[in-house]
């Protein structure tokens, strides 16, 4: 694994185009405006998106975008919430498993009766984990 | 196959949510009671459908969207597909099932019958024994209208028990 410092940012987008949840989840120092910057990012990265989401079945559409040197992933689900990365160049197979198994746990934030689809996640436990996994895998 | 213990489980939960529903909170009050009833299968329509949907691509039209509520959906509910699904190419489809798993063990209570209701014919119910059954049917009803609001199609879905233990259901997208 590389020990180089990576800025990763990651949001999860409902099909509202809602933000429900975000996350710098990158081993870099993290710096305030960087983070508004990510975001931003993201955010006008959703039009690109949109188109390309209804032009293929699969789930993860690669990555989609660029600025600079940071590249932005995405992968879609049968619901259309989007799991958007913003990354430095990493591995493609980490990316894919690290939505697929953020999916895994979405599912059962999205499967508990209390939870609301739409509004913003607050499980710490989920913040977790999400942590985790972007250590693990990207 | 033997009945497994969750199926008989999901068969309590739901007759006796019917029976609080149009029995205790909302007695004089069918509709409400129907609505109610509907909105819990709605949420719990969605959320399945999010669940059912993680192993597969996703879908590219309302058509696929329909065939797999059809039979994936269909099967793992039911555990079986849909017996026979029609269109009529504006936006109306009519899914038969002609064994609807979930009104099987219905029995009707024959002093409730109508009186002038003629001898047991499977086909004809008595007023109150086709209102009661209905109301079993606002649940799946939820269900599906739920699963097909969160694939993108919102729809109306209602459904037809004219010979059970057959069942339609129409779903008529509103776009």
């Amino acid at each position: 694994m590389s020990d180089m410092a990576s800025t990763a940012c990651f949001v999860i987008v409902s099909k509202n185009d809602i933000p429900i949840y975000d996350a710098e989840v990158g081993s870099a120092p993290k710096k305030e405006d960087q983070a508004y910057q990510h975001q931003f990012i993201l955010h006008a990265a959703l039009d690109v998106v949109q188109d390309l989401a209804w032009a293929t079945s699969a789930m993860f559409l690669k990555s989609v975008d660029r600025f600079n040197d940071l590249v932005v992933s995405v992968y879609v689900t049968a619901g259309h919430t989007r799991f958007m990365l913003l990354h430095d160049s990493r591995s493609e197979d980490g990316i894919k498993s690290f939505f697929q198994e953020v999916h895994e746990l979405y599912i059962k934030i999205f499967l508990n009766p209390l939870y609301l689809p739409g509004s913003r996640i607050t499980s710490s436990h989920f913040n977790t984990k999400v942590r985790a996994l972007a250590r693990k895998y990207l | 196959m033997g009945r497994e213990v969750s199926e008989s489980c999901v068969d309590g939960v739901v007759m006796e949510m019917v029976a609080a529903y149009c029995g205790r909170f909302y007695a004089a009050k069918p509709e409400l009671a129907a609505g109610r009833i509907e909105a819990i299968g709605f949420q719990v329509g969605h959320q399945l459908s999010e669940r059912y949907t993680m192993e597969r691509p996703r879908f590219t039209d309302h058509l696929e969207a329909i065939k797999f509520i059809c039979k994936d959906f269909w099967s793992e509910l039911f555990k079986k597909q849909i017996d026979n699904l029609k269109t009529n190419h504006r936006g109306t489809f009519v899914l038969q099932d002609n064994h609807f798993r979930w009104l099987t063990r219905v029995s009707l209570d024959p002093a409730v019958e109508s009186t002038d209701a003629t001898e047991n014919d499977s086909g004809s119910l008595g007023d109150s024994a086709a209102q009661t059954t209905s109301m079993l049917l606002y649940f799946p009803c939820g269900l599906i209208r739920g699963a097909l609001t969160n694939l993108g199609i919102p729809c109306a879905v209602s459904a037809d028990m004219s010979n059970l233990p057959a069942c339609e259901r129409l779903h008529d997208p509103l776009d």
